[in-house]
């Protein structure tokens, strides 16, 4: 017998207390995902469909634009009070570009201009390379390629953050404006849609600045913050599945998680997937919203948890599957649709590497009288 | 599974903070490197008398103790910064982190009045009587007897592995005083022991990188008076369990090899790609390390049991401690100048990282703890 998410401990019971905000949406976060997403709605995406019914009950819940003001349909929660979400999306493994358009609706909010209806996607910065800007500054068009856009084929929008000369500028287009936006199909290891997308002279139907003055790259900043945390879910999923698997499974004639091999393997797990928890949680306390403004260590923070995150779903991975034996490595089994998606999300929105560099590069500039003070107001002076 | 979650300290933890700092800043001006690395074996009397008068040791005891009633966050920024400036706490930390409180717990109204207030003066220094020779992690197997006299009780036995006997003035020794039971862990007792006492033998041992850190501690018919007691008899298990709980929740777990963390980030250019990617990782291990050690210390403050999150974060913390020799040695090796801050510190480091996962609970130890938690046990 297999342990499935769906007969696995509830998330809420191991997920942020805080806010009776928080609270709300942690329980209808569970409703909504634990009751709905199962295997067999993940093999009908894996075939190409669109979960369309439980994209309507996510936007229904308020969760696509949980972040917006109250007059864009928002609730303005900040990222702490979403961190049930977000932990969710990890831990069933919802397959919606749900992290994607909470980061979108928020940004339009914030630079206001009311969010659109529909899911929107993200062109990150370091995807936006082979992009350009031409046309007038008021009906401006973009040029060029994007490569591993999640969920493109299915999403209505793409909000674009461009890189130099056009820094600092998002713009939010319509994918489904017909020939100059073309889509193909692509995956990432978890079979996420992951699309390489072609603009051609496409229309932008807003252009705004970034309104975070404190993230120079909005997107890869706030899409490793949602990262972390769906990294944090999908690592308490495998543990859960691996302690469940470990109680049942007989060898020997007692259960194998009698053996003093597994379980510390299972206690270098709890240890990462308690890491990640923390790192995450921290990050989306100090994260900029509406309601929190611009969160002074928030870069730090993120950097952090991405890092941390990234790093403790290469060590779990491995331990989850060695406890599960075979039966763990097979298409039936749900235990790879986390495990293979921590192997996509931690190189998502920078690999643990490259906000390792970053870190690295600010500790030594502020030398060994800037590091402990970094550590304990969460970021480098001047970097 | 138990979870941990983040506490930041507020406003007057931040100014507490900063006092803290501005006192060592002084104090410690032209404290070399190497000397900042060894805090483990850095007792100094006078540094831990001036901690006493700043009202920095025995934080959050009453003050019929000579405490002085601040949060446990208070007492955590405070240990923090002593850890991270590599300051010589080695006197008196032991008393202040678990022996005060033992007393203050289970001795209120006889032995703590009469020894606590010392602690808190940065006076009294106690050291820990644990592990034997056939006694590590097994720790129900002490062979230590206690007998019953007249008036108080005989002890019979030794202790060893035991850090800073050879400077304290007291130890709290375990030790049998009835039968193991079933479950092992009953018959067991502790007592307050002062070194002074006829009969009693401190041994020093050395350790691998020269130093006279820990000790063997013989008992040769040393007697105790009743009071000495620590506790009720034959509930010497429990009452180990919630020291060790302590022993395991504080910063010193993660925060012992800053030094070298410090010293790479002076030896590293910003040109080497390699550098700015294993410090920079260490940077994310230091910061969300500082963040589950808070959260254990908010575990504290609200009057929870600290054990398994303490288990979990010392676990974390060794094995990024242990890192950190071989960090150093992929980045510099033979480079480092010798007779550098760098060279000297690594080696230290090097040589004492061992320890790092054996002291106060080995590693296997803790992944047990954790594997029962989980509901693997």
């Amino acid at each position: 017998m297999t342990t499935s998410p769906g007969t696995a401990p509830a998330p809420g019971a191991q997920a942020d207390s805080g806010s009776t905000v928080t609270s709300m949406i942690e329980s209808s976060a569970e409703r909504l995902f634990g009751g709905n997403v199962d295997a067999a709605m993940h093999a009908a995406v894996a075939g190409g469909e669109w979960p369309a019914r439980l994209w309507t009950l996510a936007v229904d819940s308020g969760f696509a634009c949980a972040l917006a003001r109250d007059e864009h349909g928002g609730t303005g929660a900040n990222w702490a009070d979403a961190w049930p979400i977000l932990r969710a999306l990890g831990y069933w493994q919802v397959p919606l570009p749900l992290a994607e358009t909470m980061i979108a609706t928020m940004l339009l909010s914030m630079a206001g201009v009311a969010p659109p209806e529909g899911a929107i996607t993200l062109v990150e910065e370091a995807g936006a390379g082979g992009l350009a800007l031409d046309g007038p500054a008021q009906q401006p068009a973009l040029r060029g390629r994007a490569s591993r856009v999640s969920w493109a084929r299915h999403c209505r929008w793409a909000l674009v953050s461009m890189r130099a000369p056009h820094a600092g500028t998002l713009l939010l287009v319509d994918l489904q404006q017909g020939g100059s936006v073309r889509t193909a199909a692509g995956a990432n290891l978890a079979d996420e849609p992951s699309d390489e997308v072609a603009f051609d002279g496409a229309r932008c139907s807003a252009r705004v600045d970034n309104p975070l003055p404190g993230l120079d790259e909005p997107l890869r900043h706030l899409g490793a913050l949602t990262r972390s945390a769906m990294i944090a879910g999908a690592l308490d999923s495998t543990l859960a599945q691996s302690v469940g698997y470990a109680n049942q499974r007989i060898q020997f004639g007692r259960p194998i998680g009698r053996f003093q091999a597994i379980q510390h393997a299972l206690a270098v797990l709890a240890a990462e997937a308690a890491a990640a928890r923390m790192a995450a949680i921290v990050a989306a306390g100090s994260a900029p919203s509406i309601a929190t403004g611009d969160g002074a260590s928030a870069a730090f923070d993120i950097a952090v948890a991405k890092l941390r995150c990234s790093e403790a779903a290469t060590r779990a991975a491995p331990i989850a599957h060695q406890v599960h034996g075979a039966i763990g490595f097979t298409r039936e089994h749900p235990l790879h649709r986390a495990t293979c998606r921590l192997w996509a999300w931690r190189a998502e929105y920078g690999s643990d590497t490259q906000w390792a560099e970053r870190l690295g590069s600010a500790a030594i500039s502020a030398g060994p009288e800037g590091f402990w003070p970094a550590v304990t107001q969460r970021g480098f002076d001047g970097a | 599974m138990t979870r941990i979650d983040p506490c930041i300290p507020d406003a007057g933890c931040e100014s507490l903070r900063l006092q803290v700092r501005e006192f060592l800043a002084e104090t410690l001006r032209g404290y070399p490197a190497l000397a900042r690395a060894r805090q483990w074996s850095a007792a100094d009397p006078a540094f831990s008398r001036r901690l006493g008068e700043r009202g920095w040791i025995g934080m959050t005891w009453p003050r019929r103790y000579g405490g002085h009633e601040r949060s446990q966050l208070e007492r955590y920024v405070v240990l923090e910064e002593l850890l991270a400036a590599g300051a010589p706490v080695a006197a008196h930390w032991t008393a202040d982190r678990q022996s005060g409180p033992m007393l203050i717990r289970c001795a209120p109204d006889t032995l703590a009045p009469k020894i606590v207030p010392g602690i808190a003066r940065g006076e009294v220094y106690f050291c820990i009587g644990l592990s034997e020779s056939d006694t590590g992690s097994d720790l129900a197997s002490v062979r230590t007897r206690a007998t019953r006299i007249d008036g108080g009780w005989v002890l019979e036995g030794a202790k060893l592995w035991t850090t800073g006997a050879h400077r304290a003035h007291y130890m709290i020794a375990l030790a049998r005083t009835g039968p193991q039971g079933e479950s092992r862990h009953a018959g067991l007792s502790q007592f307050l022991v002062d070194l002074d006492t006829p009969g009693v033998t401190v041994r020093p041992i050395r350790n691998q990188a020269g130093e006279h850190d820990f000790n063997e501690v013989a008992f040769d018919g040393v007697e105790v008076p009743d009071e000495c007691l620590v506790g009720s008899p034959g509930e010497g298990w429990a009452q180990v369990s919630a020291e060790l709980g302590f022993e395991r929740s504080g910063p010193e777990r993660y925060l012992s090899g800053m030094q070298l963390m410090l010293e790479m980030i002076d030896s590293a250019s910003a040109q080497d790609a390699r550098a700015r990617v294993a410090l920079g990782r260490l940077v994310a291990h230091y910061a969300t390390l500082r963040q589950m050690s808070l959260g254990v210390a908010g575990l504290l403050a609200r009057g929870e049991e600290p054990g398994l999150s303490a288990a979990i974060v010392k676990d974390l913390g060794a094995t990024l401690e242990q890192s950190l020799p071989d960090v150093a040695h992929d980045l510099f090796g033979r480079s480092m100048p010798a007779g550098s801050a760098l060279a000297e510190v690594a080696d230290y480091i090097t040589r004492a990282a061992p320890s790092f996962s054996l002291r106060g609970g080995t590693r296997e130890i803790l992944r047990n703890i954790v594997a029962r938690g989980l509901g693997l046990r």
